[in-house]
Formats: C-alpha cells, structure tokens, sequence
C-alpha cells in the first residue's frame, strides 16, 4: 500500500537511525512511503507554545500536499510532528473559522483529510499482530523490554482515539509479535521532558531520570521508543542523569523500527545501531541476536 | 432535586471580572466553569512538583480574573504539555491549550519569561523555520549557545553525536520557503531576532 511519508525534521537528523529504520521495517511489510514533497517543519514546541495560528498553518500546509498527492493517510514517524499533524487535522474538521484562517493563510483549501497516523497506529491497524508474526524469521528471543510511549503516542485521547492514553499497550503486543518480552513497569506514559532538552535541561534530567529508574526497577534490559524525542532524551541525557544519582543504568534505548529490522533479518548496519551512544550491540550480542 | 446546571451555577465565583474567562472559552474552546476542583489536572501533572502555580489554581485564578500573575507564572514555561490534565479531567477542560493561550498572551505583551532560554529556544527554533523551512538542529544548538552566553553547552556531547552522524553541518532550505513565510506575516516581529 501506499501511505503519504512526513518524517520531521529529526529523523533526517538527531534520529537518523529512526528514519533509517522505518524506510526499512515499511519496505519489508510491503509499504510503500511516499514522502511529502517538500514538507516543513512541523513548528514542534515553539509553534505552538508562541502561536497557535501558526503551529496550524505549518501542519496544514503539509496536509494539504498529501491530500494532492492523492494519499488518504499520513504516517508520521515522529510523536511530535504526529501531535501537531493530527491536533490541526482535528482542530481543521472541527473550527470552521480557523480552518477559513489558515485556507488563506495557506493559499489552499484547508484540508480536512488524510488520516493521520502514527507508527504504533499504522501498524496495529494496517498489519495488525499476526500479520507482522508471520514475517520475523529472528525472534528476539530473551530481551525484555520496557515499551516507553511518553505523551504524545496516545494523548490527548480526544484527537488521536488509540489505545489507552494512561496504560497503552500497542507496542507491548508488537515487541511481544516480534518474540521480545515486554516487561510491566510504571512509567510507560510518563513524560521525558520533550522540548526542552536544550533550552532547560534540568527538567529532562528529572523527568527522563525517573523513567530510565523505573524501566530499571522492572528489569528491563533495554528501553524501546517510537519517538524521537525520547530516544535522544533518554540516550544523550543517560551520563548527566547517571552521574547524578550516582548510578550505572546501561540501558540502551532502542528504536522499535529497529527491532523489527533485527526480527526480520536485516544487518545492524542497516539499521544505524551504531548511531546510538548507549551502545545496543553488547545487549543484542549476548542475546545471540547479532 | 438541585439540576446540573444550578450545581455548576454555585461553583460561579466571580460574576464581576470574567473578561479572561470568556476569552478562553472563546479562543480555547472550553468552559472552565465546568471545573469540578476535583485536582486530578494537578494529581496528574509531570512537572507539579515544580510548578509555581498548578494546573487547578490556574483555573481557580482565570474564574477570579488573576490575569496578571497567570501571565508572568513560572509554569507557562516549565510546563511540558504532556496531556495528562485534558485526558485526567472529568470535563475534559483544556488546559494544556489554555497554557498555550496564555503563554501566547504573555508573550504578545512582552511579559518577560520566568525563564528567558526556553522563550529564546523557542524564538530560534522559529526563526530558522521562517528561514529554512526546517529545523537545522546543529546550526540551533550553536545559535542557542551563543545567545544564552552558555559557550560550551551540550559540547562534549555535540561531538559525540555529530560523529555519530546525528548532525547535519550544511542546513537545507525548503523549495517553496515563500509559502511558510506567509505564515509568519501576522507575528509580531520578534524581539532581537
């Protein structure tokens, strides 16, 4: 099938290896992602902490170039981009007079459709669990996991209508599809600190330090993200955040694109595990999984 | 038998000064009478602990036309906008787009920020939106540093992850960079930007 692309910004950049890796998972599940032509940046935190007509305009103008590319659905990798993409297509369908704002701020007609979907979304309801079993020729046998959704995977459960927004449980049946074992822990949808990973660090620090506690307290070998966000919170901050509570974590956070990669049979090298500072191979290797 | 409507009409507590509270309903879309003062926005809120004002004062304070001490608190930029007070609330108040209501407000106005590098971040990050389309994240990190006077910032590990191949040096310009300019036509200009 064919479904319009919208990787962000970071996915060409601070987590190239999630963009990889997605590029790799849909080929390999026969999807065929069509990147929107000349998207822009989503306007992340500082659109919409500064200027809600903006934050809209932003999404809209890439909706309204995958609505012309004649895709009826936009699977948006990136929790972030995600949240604005679907929180302006809902605020587009349900705000007339803004939606007649941006139209014209935007030169096109404000665009009430494609779906947007994120990447747990799009899996559950394209694939589905049997269908994606079906395709892993590696299981990962032994891992034990902790699937991490943060905020925007699920919330605010108004706009995006999946999964439960408190205790989800879309990535535990996936990682479980892939013959990983999800472990049950507390922080499943807490925050990590977002937006400000450069502009206030202290609070990632603090947030991103209780969850890398927590997936630690239940055992897990390794932290699994679909969110850029997360991953690079959770992985550039684990030093300051260790030296802090002067402990070791050593929890590699992985990409859940990339675990599907391994599953499916596909060499670290495609799957830019070496980009990561908190290195996955010494975990995989000992699990016999590369 | 007391209705619904008499109960919410008790919890009414100031009839003289609602000007801020119609603008919410207005802008946000969401009535802040329908607050139960249950607290479940403040139970729930990542950042509390920190915040010098918690989400269900917040509401207490628009009902009673606080605007001013709402428009220079601290939460409007330590608040992470992680969704857990819309989702906990028994009525569905949206209160993470209240903040971002009067984060806007407070900023139009020229309110200074409890703290001025996340009000910079923020200003940065736009303005190479505005300049490039997208968001050149080296290129901001640089920027961000010199302009907050924190020289060596993230240093050790800019290296780290720019031979990891996470940073791209050379910023990309989007073809049609005209189009998300016209967005940015009714912002007022941004301060030293």
């Amino acid at each position: 099938m064919n479904v319009a692309y919208y990787p962000g910004c970071s996915l060409h950049g601070l987590a190239k290896e999630y963009g990889i890796s997605v590029e790799v998972a849909c080929k390999h599940l026969g999807i065929n992602l069509k990147e929107i032509e000349d998207w822009n940046c989503c306007g992340a935190t500082a659109a919409h902490s500064l200027n809600h007509e903006l934050t809209i305009s932003l999404s809209a103008r890439n909706l309204a170039i995958a609505r012309d590319m004649k895709m009826n659905k936009v699977l948006a990798p990136c929790a972030g981009c995600f949240s604005r993409l679907k929180g302006a297509s809902y605020e587009l369908r349900n705000n007339k007079a803004l939606a007649a704002e941006v139209g014209e701020i935007i030169q096109a007609e404000p665009p009430v459709e494609p779906e947007v979907n994120n990447l747990l979304q799009f899996i559950m309801e394209e694939q589905g669990i049997d269908a994606l079993r079906a395709k892993v020729v590696k299981p990962l046998q032994g891992l034990k996991l902790a699937a991490y959704y943060g905020c925007l995977l699920t919330r605010p459960k108004e706009v995006v209508q999946f999964d439960d927004p408190e205790q989800p449980v879309s990535m535990d049946l996936i990682l479980q599809a892939l013959g990983a074992e999800p472990v049950v822990w507390a922080h499943k949808a807490e925050c990590c600190g977002g937006g400000y990973a450069a502009s206030d660090t202290d609070i990632v620090i603090d947030l991103s330090g209780q969850i890398l506690e927590s997936a630690q307290i239940a055992g897990a070998d390794a932290i699994v993200v679909a969110c850029p966000m997360c991953g690079v919170n959770l992985d550039t901050r684990q030093e300051a955040i260790a030296a802090k509570k002067g402990k070791k974590y050593d929890l590699p956070i992985i990409y859940l694109t990339q675990l599907m990669g391994i599953a499916f049979g596909y060499s670290p090298a495609q799957l830019g595990l070496k980009r990561h500072l908190n290195s996955p191979f010494p975990l995989l290797q000992s699990k016999g999984l590369l | 038998m007391l209705n619904t409507a008499d109960f919410y009409h008790v919890l009414r507590i100031d009839q003289t000064s609602n000007s801020l509270r119609e603008e919410i309903k207005e802008h946000c879309h969401t009535d802040i009478e329908m607050c139960l003062e249950c607290g479940k926005c403040s139970g729930g809120c990542s950042n509390a602990h920190i915040f010098d004002i918690t989400p269900r004062k917040i509401i207490q304070l628009i009902k009673v036309g606080e605007e001013a001490k709402l428009l220079k608190m601290d939460a409007l930029w330590s608040c992470v906008a992680c969704q857990l007070c819309v989702d906990r609330c028994p009525s569905s108040i949206n209160i993470p787009r209240i903040m971002d209501y009067l984060r806007e407000k407070a900023y139009s106005q020229g309110v200074p920020a409890s703290r001025p590098n996340v009000e910079l971040f923020h200003e940065l990050m736009l303005n190479n939106i505005k300049r490039f389309g997208r968001v050149p994240e080296a290129l901001l990190s640089v920027e961000f540093n010199i302009r907050s006077k924190q020289y060596t910032k993230d240093a050790e590990m800019g290296m780290k992850m720019f031979f990891k191949g996470k940073l791209n040096p050379i910023p990309a310009r989007i073809k049609n960079i005209k189009q998300v300019q016209r967005m940015f036509r009714d912002i007022p200009a941004q301060r030293e930007g």
